[in-house]
């Protein structure tokens, strides 16, 4: 892998970052609960694609099968509290 | 495939996810009630994920890591619309009421006395 491309997948990762925290303001001040599962399910994805991104960039393919279970976990959360709190 | 056409496609591709990213979250920020939120929101969690992975797959080349990246991409198309689907069906059915304007009942339901809007 090049140079610059490492370097730009890294700024990637950093804009990544600071999108996911300006989303966790709708998780922390959502006037539904919908909202904070919309907030969260954000958080989440923009995670694992930070995680593949560093995987990349340090070379370890372990990140891979973290990001793989972080995907999964996300979905069944969402989903399951989704249909709990449906009445 | 000469690196700089590899870099190239990298850029294009990580500039589109980074785009609706941004996007999704201003809409998610910005917009009115949860069900124009869950529109952004669905829009970069598949999207913008999936050109950036499609990115980083270009990077890689014929690896073993590359067959990884295509399982995350085929599950993120699998289960990123289900979720959304499932958020919306929830707040519907707990009467979350959609934006509109004062006085207006945005649908007329039977039964529709627990849609207690302004």
């Amino acid at each position: 892998m090049s140079d610059f491309a490492n370097e730009f997948l890294l700024a990637v990762a950093v804009v990544l970052i600071i999108n996911a925290f300006l989303c966790l303001y709708r998780a922390a001040a959502g006037p539904t609960i919908q909202d904070r599962i919309v907030g969260i399910n954000i958080v989440n994805t923009k995670t694992m694609v930070v995680l593949l991104i560093l995987s990349t960039f340090l070379g370890e393919e372990l990140y891979l099968d973290i990001a793989l279970a972080y995907a999964l976990l996300n979905f069944v959360v969402t989903i399951t509290i989704s249909r709990y709190i449906e009445t | 495939m000469s690196n700089v056409v590899k870099d190239t496609l990298t850029v294009i591709f990580g500039l589109t996810g980074v785009l609706f990213f941004i996007g999704g979250t201003v809409g998610l920020l910005r917009c009115p009630d949860l069900y124009s939120r869950l529109h952004p929101a669905t829009k970069c969690d598949t999207v913008g994920s999936i050109s950036i992975t499609v990115a980083l797959a270009l990077q890689i080349g014929l690896d073993m890591a590359l067959f990884k990246i295509l399982v995350v991409i085929f599950l993120l198309l699998m289960t990123s619309a289900p979720s959304g689907h499932a958020i919306g069906r929830s707040a519907f059915m707990n009467g979350v009421m959609p934006w509109h304007k004062k006085g207006v009942v945005p649908w007329p339901l039977e039964g529709g006395d627990r849609w207690t809007g302004h």
